[in-house]
Formats: structure tokens, sequence, C-alpha cells
């Protein structure tokens, strides 16, 4: 059994200390963050397949036992986030392994602020104190400014800026709410805040709540908070908005439900995050559809996606949070294949738009068909993965009694179809350009995205392979109590 | 393992095979072929067991694949026109670029429709039903002709089509916790009023939808005249009765055994409706694939009016009535395929004359047009006539009128067909036309043989549809092998007609051949009394543009108005809308920053109506 | 097996009835217009002499096979549809087979004939021949709606659908359809000079602007049988009509009788008129006709 502390310790520390290897050998700026993460992947299977069921590992940091001192929580739930998150920065590595483009240098710059990135986001995922996962908050949220800037021109800056213009709000509001958290509670730490929220006044509570709400939704890219995304997504070089969609953003909205499930027991937020989630859908679905740029599409695309994400973790229901966490692993996984995909479509088209794509079947068979693949799986049809997290949430909706919701995602669908469909048609079915210079994908770029095409109609074909998992963190999500009582076997609910 | 799955995954394997097949080269990708088009079907005929189920679990849904004799009435259908269709598309598609792609979609459609026949729950129905969705919308673009127009449409009708089903499957789910459709059909009855018209619409929608029934066919013209016809006849023969099969069941399961007629009524109004205002744009096409595609519509207008009236020989006759139109659509499709890939052209305006080019092809078409046309003695008479009767005798008179309006019509288009192709001036530009390949002409022959066939002995398509009537509750279904009867007892004996048809036939023809033809000579159609002026070779005495006119000045006000127009505009208006959504995002910062500030605020002043404390 | 040579004889005679009575009347109208005209006119059995010069002449040239088969599918679209309708109520020779067809089945089998006539006038390539044909299937979806109106009001009145049944009906009843459903009657009465495409709606043969139209590239035999055909077909028309709504007739003299005096109405009606265009004579069939039709279905079915 391993010590989940390492998911944490060893990115950070390698990511420092990437520099000095550098120093020693140059390629082993390369090779050492894919070691790191090959490492923490594996070690998080191992420890995830080994868990107890409800039983979380608990580790505490400094040997002081909570409340006193920071714990780390590895249980079904996060040990599940945690996982995902640890494949897709190995894939993400593997793909970017050797990612060359002008002006983008894969040098201990890039490789350093992921790790962070990454290291930051499990941080998020896995603690057991509400002051620390600030602390990663900020740490992620800083390198990923940092990665938007990646390319040194004016575009990626002003987006870097808007990035950072919201990111710094957002830490804001929630320092701001741990702070009159700890002042009403007078702790940090998330299981006996749980237990001692109950006594706080409902209306501070209320406050303490949107303040949270409103601070995590940016970083879950919840309407109207998400202005920064698509600038962001666009600018940043490819696998970094891959790893924004599948890394960044899962972090986010993890943060958000661990808060409003776990730690802060208020009514009526859900209700907010449903309308927030279903005013997300239609603004960002909507807007994607006039995008003439494949990247921003894209990026709409993922707000819109996390829209539906929030909507089904609104229904407060098992059903709910099966189907949301179906989803979270759908997102990550087809919308890192489709921006993976999109860097090498794009990478020769200055304009990046989807014009240029013409014909592009023909001459990059594989990456056309691995982008055609995403977007058929991310609109939801059979036999790909989507349709599995499309058809759970459209029950969990239905049991919840909400019809019109399903009618609006629905419809919403519809036109995620008009969009991808369009791409498609470009790819496939038109006469290219003339004078198109294209980049054919790197052996390792292939290796990633097959693996994740792989995954895709795996789960498609036999979703069995991971429903499992996901009632199983479902249920440790619901299960307060049990979270209380093992992070703080002194104290219980009462 | 079960015969279904084996089945299935066959079908898999033959898409696969093609696919890889044809990316080695042209002969090993058309050998999979060629195996798949006989190897499939004598599977199914042979090898598969009907009675069979498989029942599994995923996700936590019960799925369960089965086949009733019901959906084995169908994929008769499938299996029948499919393989004939895959063996005409290796003539077809011989020097087409990206055939593997072809037949990849082609073979993967096959197996959506094969599935969903052998569906009993609504997962594997939904999934099938997609599956044979987006394959079919890879070929409707195929040829990358209007992909964002009519490739686009397709897919965002269907989508819709299917979506509706969607959340029809997850009300049901809702309600009986089960994805079984018999739970659904049993339950039914104790749903509440707006669960059942809900779900019962819902589904009504979908399945509607690919049957291109009026207002919601806007797709189909477009889609069937874009796609390659090789796939085409498939397309509307085939694909489309899954929307009929559905149909069928809910307007039988669900309506006529919970007393909801008049939702069958209001349905087959629409395919009546559908009928009438199809046939007349067919009528003004002037390319031959389009005048199919909106024929085929008014086709399954009638097939729906049929089953929607839910009585015993009505639906008999919309049954009947879907299996003969696969097979004479199917050879019209073809034969416009032929045409267009002898002719280089299927604008009628512009091809004429290929009567003695294509005699096989003309051939073909004839008896598949004087099927759809219904004039006895060939197949399509028995299923009009059915339908008259079932619609007389339920005293449906309004319907029997727009019905009858519609076939009479009908004549109008295919007469146009034919001549517009292949009888006719015959110009020199078409004089080295040749015969399509024996590829080609022979599926279209032996569709052609049953249509004959079944002019007299409809019998032999009667036994399956009256066994697939019995699994869907009707008892004793009555049928003969030529005779006709109505409820009112009045009957057509078929083989009377043809006995008496064909001996005034045979005895006219040897009075007029004796003798006679063998002394005259052919001349050219040039050579025409003209009034006593020579027409010269090069004149153009072809009378082919705006061949029904003074129709079209009679009907201008009812088809001034185009429903395409309305979607479209509203298709605009969206698009304004989305415009005006996408100016939230500015670009700017400091917008993007008071978004967030506006947004705490207004949270923070209705905190009290949010959490209500 | 008598009664199949009974059968025989019988149809050959019935053919020959037809084909007798439709000749004399087609005489019969040619004077009667020429009367009207202020002419002589040809007499009556003139149209005999014209079948057989037609028949003695050789025919020599040819476009293909559809025009042979034109005349053909004509002729053999009249015989049979004479053989599904009873020419007289009851007796051995002049039932034929109406047992086994019905109405709709008879409307079917009706249009058969033109069909394959309009495929063989197309093969000629005489564009008079394809714009004629263009207006004869248009002018045919004009007036047979009104027909099937009046038609299908019968059906669902008397509650069968074939015609030995309305007739049965008419003999219990003791009246005549034209009386007890009138408004059907009126309603396939302004149908039947389409159907007769007499003036005004002679715009198939148009003779003044087509040159005869379909059947300009006919000749000889071919002409001949068509002219057969017409005279049978036209006697199968007004045969029709006399069972349906005049209580169909019982022996020869009362059929003739009948039927001549149906005939007179768009003899009479053609002598005095000029000729419709295409539209104008949709538009025709498409007003009062198609009211009539509809009175006619809502007093059947209410």
């Amino acid at each position: 059994m391993t010590d989940p502390v390492y998911f944490i310790a060893i990115p950070l520390l390698t990511a420092f200390l990437l520099p000095l290897f550098g120093k020693i050998y140059k390629p082993l700026i390369g090779i050492i963050p894919g070691l790191v993460f090959a490492f923490t992947a594996y070690i998080s299977f191992d420890l995830y397949f080994n868990l107890e069921p409800g039983k979380p590992v608990i580790v505490q940091m400094a040997g002081w036992a909570p409340p006193w001192g920071i714990n780390l929580v590895f249980g079904e739930f996060s040990g599940l986030i945690v996982s995902l998150i640890t494949f897709l920065a190995f894939l993400v590595w593997v793909y970017s392994y050797n990612f060359k483009k002008v002006g983008f240098d894969n040098s201990k710059k890039y490789f350093t602020l992921l790790m962070l990135m990454v290291a930051g986001s499990i941080g998020v995922v896995l603690t057991g104190d509400i002051f620390n996962m600030f602390v990663f908050l900020e740490i992620t949220a800083i390198s990923s400014y940092g990665l938007t800037a990646f390319y040194k021109g004016r575009d990626s800056a002003e987006a870097a800026f808007k990035f950072l213009l919201i990111g710094s709000l957002s830490s804001t509001f929630i320092l701001l709410a741990i702070l009159l958290l700890y002042k009403q509670t007078g702790t940090l730490n998330m299981a006996e805040i749980a237990i001692k929220s109950q006594a706080i006044d409902p209306k501070i509570k209320s406050i303490i709540a949107i303040l949270f709400f409103v601070g995590f939704g940016i970083e879950a890219e919840m309407f109207p908070l998400n202005g920064w995304v698509p600038d962001a997504y666009s600018q940043a070089p490819g696998p970094v908005a891959a790893s924004f969609a599948s890394i960044l953003a899962k972090s986010g909205i993890y943060a958000l439900i661990r808060v409003f499930y776990t730690v802060l027991d208020v009514e009526g937020i859900f209700n907010l995050l449903l309308t927030a989630g279903l005013l997300t859908i239609i603004f960002a679905e909507f807007t994607a559809m006039r995008q003439t740029r494949l990247r921003r599409m894209l990026a709409y695309s993922s707000i819109g996606q996390m829209g539906l994400i929030m909507v089904a973790f609104s229904f407060n229901t098992k059903a709910g949070v099966f189907a949301g966490l179906f989803l979270m692993f759908n997102h990550a996984v087809i919308k890192t294949l489709l921006f993976l995909a999109s860097g090498f479509l794009t990478y020769s088209t200055k304009q990046k738009k989807i014009r240029d794509l013409d014909g592009f079947g023909k001459i990059m068979p594989f990456t056309s068909l691995m982008f055609g693949l995403g977007a058929f799986a991310i609109v939801g049809l059979p036999p790909f993965s989507g349709f599995w997290g499309k058809l759970n949430m459209l029950t969990a909706t239905a049991d919840s009694n909400l019809y019109l919701v399903i009618a609006l995602i629905l419809v919403v669908a519809v036109v995620e179809i008009i969009y991808y469909f369009k791409v498609i048609g470009r790819l496939y079915f038109r006469e290219r350009h003339e004078d198109v210079n294209i980049q054919k994908p790197t052996w390792n770029a292939v290796l990633a995205m097959s693996i994740l095409a792989l995954v895709i109609i795996g789960v498609g074909l036999y979703p069995d392979f991971i429903t499992d998992y996901l009632a199983k963190a479902t249920n440790e999500l619901f299960d307060k109590a049990g979270y209380i009582k093992h992070v703080l076997p002194s104290l219980s609910l009462n | 393992m079960s015969s279904l799955v084996i089945l299935i995954l066959i079908i898999a394997g033959f898409a696969l095979l093609s696919y890889f097949g044809h990316s080695i080269n042209k002969t090993a990708g058309n050998i999979a072929v060629f195996a798949a088009a006989v190897l499939i079907p004598l599977y199914w005929f042979t090898r598969v067991d009907f009675s069979e189920t498989v029942s599994f679990t995923i996700s936590g849904f019960q799925m369960e694949l089965g086949y009733n004799m019901y959906g084995k009435l169908f994929s008769l259908i499938v299996m029948i026109l499919s393989p004939l269709a895959l063996i005409y598309a290796l003539g077809y598609m011989k020097d087409s670029k990206r055939t593997g792609t072809f037949y990849f979609s082609f073979l993967f459609s096959i197996l959506g429709m094969t599935g969903i026949l052998m569906s009993r729950d609504f997962i594997s129905l939904f999934i099938f039903w997609e599956i044979m969705t987006w394959s079919s919308y890879l070929l409707v673009i195929f040829l990358g002709k209007d992909v964002e127009k009519t490739g686009i449409r397709y897919m965002v009708f269907s989508a819709l089509g299917a979506y509706a089903m969607f959340m029809a499957i997850v009300i049901i789910h809702r309600n009986t916790g089960s994805m079984m459709l018999n739970d659904y059909f049993n339950a039914f009855g104790n749903f509440s009023t707006g669960t059942k018209f809900l779900t019962g619409i819902l589904l009504m929608f979908g399945f509607a939808l690919k049957s291109a029934v009026m207002p919601v066919h806007v797709w189909a013209p477009g889609a069937y005249s874009n796609t390659p016809m090789a796939y085409t006849s498939v397309f509307s023969g085939a694909l489309s009765k899954m929307g009929v099969y559905g149909l069928g069941f809910v307007v039988i399961n669900l309506f006529a055994h919970a007393n909801l007629h008049f939702a069958g009524t209001i349905l087959a109004w629409l395919g009546a409706v559908t009928a009438v205002l199809a046939t007349f744009s067919a009528i003004f096409q002037d390319d031959a694939k389009k005048l199919l595609a909106y024929s085929s519509i008014a086709q399954l207008g009638y097939i729906v009016t049929g089953i929607g009236i839910g009585t015993e020989l009505s639906i008999f006759a919309g049954l009947y009535l879907a299996v003969l139109h696969a097979a004479f659509k199917g050879v019209l499709f073809m034969a416009a395929g032929a045409v267009e890939r002898q002719a280089g052209s299927t604008d009628m305006t512009e091809v004429t004359g290929l009567i003695r080019k294509m005699p096989l092809t003309f051939f073909a078409s004839l008896v598949a047009i004087i099927a759809l046309a219904g004039v006895p003695p060939l197949g399509g008479f028995v299923g009009k006539w059915m339908l008259y009767e079932s619609l007389i005798n339920n005293g449906n008179f309004l319907m029997v009128i727009m019905i009858f309006l519609s076939s009479t019509a009908a004549f109008l288009y295919s007469y146009k067909f034919l001549f517009g192709l292949f009888l006719g001036q015959e110009e020199p530009e078409f004089e080295n036309v040749k015969e399509a390949s024996p590829l080609m002409t022979i599926p279209m022959l032996l569709l052609s043989v049953f249509l004959m066939i079944t002019g007299s002995f409809p019998g032999i398509v009667f036994k399956y549809i009256a066994e697939g009537m019995t699994d869907l509750g009707f008892h004793d279904v009555n049928w003969q092998m030529s005779v006709l009867t109505n409820a009112w007892g009045d009957s057509v004996n078929l083989q009377h007609v043809t006995l008496s048809i064909g001996v005034v036939f045979v005895v006219f023809l040897i009075f007029l051949t004796w003798k006679g033809y063998k002394k005259t000579y052919y001349v050219s159609t040039k050579d025409i009394s003209s009034s006593g002026e020579v027409i010269k070779p090069e004149d153009n005495m072809t009378y082919s543009t705006d061949f029904y006119k003074p129709f079209e000045r009679v009907l201008h006000p009812i088809l001034k108005r185009k429903i395409e127009k309305y979607y479209d505009e509203f298709g605009e208006g969206i698009g304004a809308l989305f415009d005006f959504m996408r100016r939230i995002y500015t670009g700017n910062g400091q917008t993007y920053a008071f978004y967030v500030i506006v947004f705490l605020v207004i949270l923070l002043v209705f905190s009290k109506n949010i959490f209500g404390y | 097996m008598e009664g199949i040579g009974y059968k025989i004889l019988g149809a050959l005679l019935t053919t020959l009835l037809a084909f007798t009575v439709g000749m004399f009347y087609a005489g019969f109208r040619r004077k009667i217009i020429a009367r009207i005209q202020n002419r002589v006119g040809p007499p009556v059995y003139q149209n005999f002499l014209d079948v057989l010069k037609l028949l003695s002449k050789k025919t020599s040239v040819n476009h293909g096979i559809m025009q042979h088969l034109a005349p053909l599918w004509l002729i053999t679209m009249s015989v049979s549809t004479l053989m599904f309708i009873p020419v007289l109520k009851d007796g051995l020779f002049f039932t034929n087979l109406n047992f086994s067809g019905d109405l709709i089945f008879l409307l079917y089998i009706m249009v058969f004939g033109p069909l394959g006539m309009a495929l063989g006038a197309g093969q000629t390539g005489n564009p008079n021949s394809a714009i004629g044909v263009s207006r004869g299937l248009t002018q045919m979806v004009g007036f047979e709606i009104p027909w099937i109106m009046a038609i299908v009001a019968l059906m669902i009145q008397y509650k069968t659908t074939s015609v030995t049944g309305l007739l049965d009906i008419q003999s219990q009843n003791g009246t005549w359809m034209m009386f007890s459903s009138p408004l059907a009657f009126i309603a396939a009465l302004l149908a039947m000079p389409g159907m007769f495409r007499y003036a005004p709606f002679d715009i198939v043969g148009a003779p003044a602007e087509l040159a005869s139209g379909p059947i300009s590239e006919f000749g000889g035999k071919y002409l001949s049988t068509m002219m057969t055909s017409g005279s049978i077909f036209a006697f199968v028309k007004l045969t029709l009509y006399v069972d349906l709504f005049m209580g169909g007739a019982s022996n020869l003299i009362e059929l003739v009788i009948k039927t001549f005096a149906l005939y007179m109405y768009p003899v009479l009606w053609g002598a005095v008129s000029p000729r419709f265009r295409t539209e104008q004579a949709v538009r025709y069939f498409w007003g009062w006709p198609l009211f009539f039709g509809f009175a006619a279905l809502i007093y059947a079915a209410f």
C-alpha cells in the first residue's frame, strides 16, 4: 500500500528539480516527467484497486491528527478522480513528449508548469482540509496562467491576463468564504466543518455558500463566470488545452461538489446549481454553434459538457451523481482526444479556422479518424462511451421528474450534433484546398490518441468496465457520516 | 453463442472486412462485399433461430434480443433487398473512390436495421437506431454534394427523431423501471393520461420522422437523391421501413389496445396529406432521383395511413405496401442509378430515349412503375386495393379521396419517369450509351419478377404479414393465396384477373403481330409526321421541359408555400439568436470580471430566495 | 367443363356486342354533330368502314416495341374491363367475370390502357404525342376525383363495393341510384364528359392543335385496333354508369335505350362547346363536380 502523499509530493518535487535534471542531461527534461506521471498513475491505480470497500485511506501530514493537522483522503470517490487525472496526465505527456512547433519548446518550463498543475489538481481532490484545498487550487491556477501564456504572443498574453483576472477573483471569493467559515466554526478540517456547519447562522452560511459557489464555479467553467475559458483553451498549446479540459475543470467541479455534498449543508444550492448548469449548457452550446475556429468551438463545447455535469450533480440523487461521474469520465477522455487531435489538425493553419480543414480526412487519415470518433462519442452516439453517459444522465433526470430539462438537454444535443458534424463533413466530404501543408502526428501522439480511442470504444461497447467504480464512488459521496467517521474517528455526526 | 449475436457479429465483421479489403485493393474488397451479400442472408435464412432470445444486463439496464414474427417480416425486407443492393453496388461503385467507407457504412446500416428488428428493449433499439442513423448519414454525404445543407439537415432531423424517442424511453424507464418493450406495452394502460400522451407521441414522432411523414419529411428528398443510388434503394426501401415498423407497434400496441384510436387517426391523416403533397411535388421534379425521392415520401404516406387507421385490413395493407414499396422503389432507384452511371445524368430534360440502349433497365423500371401505380395485374394493385377497401369499410371517406387523388396523380410522375429517361426522342448525344452491367441489371430483374408474381399470388407475402400481425395481437388474420376480401365480403380474385387480362393480351398480341410486326422496319424518332416539315437530326424535338405545366398552374396556390422555407427561416432566426448569445462572450477581460461580480451580487441579493432561510 | 365453354362464348358475344354498339354510337355522334353544324355528315356505319379500311392497310414502319404494344395494351384494357362489368343484370352470356372484381378494381384496370397507350405514344418521339399525353394525364387527375367521390359515396351509403351488390340493392329498393343518391349522380355526371374526351374536353387529341396528339404516329392495324378499343370502351363506360345509377338492364333493348340516352349528354354538350385549356378543364372538374362529390359523401356518411 502506497502513501497518497506521493501523488502530490513527487510531482511537486520533480517540478522544482526539473531544471537541475536539465543541467545534467538535456533529454531528461522530457523523460523525467513521463516517469513521474507513469509512477503516479501506477500508484494511484494500485491504491485505488486495492482499496477496501468503504474504507478510505487517510494520511495525516506531519504527524498531527485531524482536526489540527492536514490530512489527505483517498477514498472511492477522490481515488477515482485522482486515477483519472493521473492517467490523463500521463497520456498528455505521451502526446507532448516530442511535440514540436514554432514557439513551442517542451523544455523545463512546459513540463514544470504541467507537473505543478497536475500536482495541484491532485491535491485539490485529495485534501481533507479546506484551506489546503485553496492552496492547491492556487497552485493549479497559477500554473495554468503560465501555460496559457505559453506561446509568447500578444493573444496568449491577453488570454492569460483574462484568466488571471477572473482566477484571482475566484481565489478572493474562496479565501473570503474560508475566512468566514473559520470564524464561524474555528476549524479548517472539512470533516469537522461538516459537523459544525449545522450550527452556523443560515444567513452567514448562505453567504459562505454563495462565495464558494462563485469561486469554484469559475474553475468549473460555470456560466456566466466562464469568460476566461474560450481564450485560454484556444490560445494555449494543444496538449495544454486537453489538460485544462481533463484536469483543471475536473478539479474545479470536484471542489464544488465536495464542498456542497460533504462540507456545507445548505438547502437550495442544488436548485441554483441546476439553473446555472442549464444556463451554462444553453449559452455554451449555442455559442459553439457559431464559432469558426476549431479550438474555440471545442472550448465552448467543453463548457457545455461541464454544464451538463453540473446539472447531473444538481439532482442530489445517487442516479444523478452516478451520471455526473460518468459524464466527467467521458468528458475527460473524449474532450482530451478531441483536443489532442485538433492539435495536429490545426497544426499548420494560421487561423485555426474550421474551413481550413476541408478534405483533411484524406491527407491526415488517422488524426481525422480520431477527431471523428471523438465527435461521434461526445454527441452521444452509440456504440461509444458518450452514449452511456447521456443515457444515465437522462434516466437520472427523468427520475427527478425534470421532463423539461430532458427536452432541453436533447435540444442542445441536436445543436451539438450540428456543429460537430459540420466539422466531420468538412474533414471527410469536401475537396481539400490547394497548398495545404500538414504535420503528420508523431508516433507517441498516435499512441496517446489510440489509447483514448480504445477506452472510448471499450467503454462504449461494455460500460460495465467502469460502472462499478462509479457506483462505489457515488455511494461514498453520499455517505457523509462515513466520511466523517473515517477522518475523525473521535467525533461523530450528531 | 446465440445465433442472433453471431448474426450481428457477422455483419460487423463483414463491414470491417470490406473496409480493410478495399484499403488493400479493389478486388479483395469486392470479394468481401460479395461474400457479405451472399453469406449474411444465407445465415439469416438457414441458421438464425427465430425463437431464441438473448438477455444481458449492461450498466444496470436489462436488455434482450429476440425476434418476433413482426420483426421478422421487416427483416425479410432487409435481408432480401440489401444483398441485392450490395451486388448492384459492386457494379455501380466500380469506378468510385473510397469504396471502403461506402461498404463499411452500408453494412453498418444493415447491422443497425437488423439490430432494431430484433430488439426487445428500448436501449438496444435506440443503440441500433443510432448506428443506423450515423451510418446512413455517412452515406448521405458520401458524394460530397451539399454536405452542409442536405447532410446537416438529415442529421438534425434524424437526431430530433432519435432524441424524441430517447426522451420517451427515459420517461418510460422512470414510470416502469424497466426498459423492456413489453413491460411498457403492458403498463401503458395504467399510466396517467399525460404520460400516455407524452411517451406515445414522442415515440410516434421519432418513428414518423424516419418514415418521412409531413411536416417532418424535409430531410428526405435531399437525402434520398444525394446518396449513391446503390444505397438509396435500401435507404428508401428498407431503412425508412424502420419508421413504419416502429409506428406499427406504437399504433397497435398502444393506441389500438388502449382505445386511443384518434391518435392513430391523426397519424393516418398526416400520412394522407403527405401522400398528396409529396405526389404533387414529385410531379414537377426534373431530376429523376428527386422525383423518386418525393415518390418515396408519398408511398410512405400510404403505408402510414394504413398503419394509422389500425383496422386489421388497413394494417395488413400498410405492411403489404411496405414490402412492395421496398421492391419497386428498390428497382426504380437502381434503375435511376444505372441511367446515371451509363448516361451520365438523371436530369429528365436532358437524358432521353434510352429504351433501345438499356432495354433490361427499362423493362425492370416498367414493371416497377406499373406496380407503383397500382395497376393490375401486378403486385402494387393488391396493396392499393386493400388500403382503399379498408378505408371505405371504416368510413374514412375523405381519406379515400386523398389517397385516390394521390395515386391518380402518381400516374403523372410515373409516366414522366419512364418517358423522361427511356422514351421520347433518341438524341445523338446518347448514341453510345450501353446497357448496365449484369451486376446491376440482375438485382433489378429479380425484384421485378417478384413484383410480377405478387400480382397473382400475393399470398407468398401475406403469409409473413399474417404471422407478424398475429404477434401484434390480431387473431385469425384471414388471407388467401390469390383472393382479396374486404370486411363487407366483396372480393377480387386475382387469378381470374391475371388470366383474363393475359388471355386477351395474348389473343390481340397474336392478331397484331401476325404478319404485321416482322414486316415493319424501325425508323428513327426523327422520322415522324410533322405537317410536311423535314426534321433534321440536330433539331431538338424533345418535349420534356415543363412537362406538366398546365397542372402546375392549377396547383400553384398549393405548391407556392414550401414547408422547407419555414424551416429555413426558423433556422435563420435561431442562428440570429445564437449570434446574439455569442455576443455575451465579448472577449473583454473587464466585462468577464464584471459578469462575475454581477453574478455574485445577484446571488447575494437573492440569497434569501435561494436558500429560503 | 361446359361452364367454361359458355363463359368463352359469353365473352365473345359481349365483346362483339360492345364493339357493334360502340361503333354505331360513334357513327351517330358524327351524324348528330354534322347536323348541328348544318352538314349532311357521314353515314352511321362509317366507322365500320374506317376500321375495315385501316385493317386492310399494311403497316410498314414502327418506332420500337412500346409503340407496337400500345394499341394492344389499350384493347386489352377495354376488353378486360368489359369482362368484369355486368352488362345485363342476369343471364348467361353477359355477366362474365363480374363476381371476381369490384369497383375499385374496375377503376384501376380502366387506367391500365391509357397508361400503356401513353408509353407507346412516348416512344414515337413525336412532341405532339408527348404533349397530348401530358394533357391527358392531367385531365385524368381532374375528372377522376369527382368520379371517385361519387362512387365512394355509393359504396359507403350501401355498404358494398361490388357492382353486382349495387345492382342488387337497386332492384331490391326498386329505385335507381340516380334518384336515391342524386348528389353522387350529379357529381358523376359532371365528370363524365371528361371521361369521354369530347369537346370541351377534347384537349388530348385536339385535332387543330396537336395533330391528333398521342395517336399521330399510329396507322393501319394499330389505328384500327385503337378505334375498336375506343368504341368498346365507350360502351363499357356507359354500361358502368347505367349499372351504377340507372338500375342496370335486364335485356339488351333496355340497355341500348339507357346507354344511348346517357350517351347523348356528352355528345350534345360537346357539339356546342369550344375547347378548354388543360388547366381550365382541371379547374372545372375541381369546381362544381367536386362540390357535389363532397355533398354526396356527406349525405352518404351521415
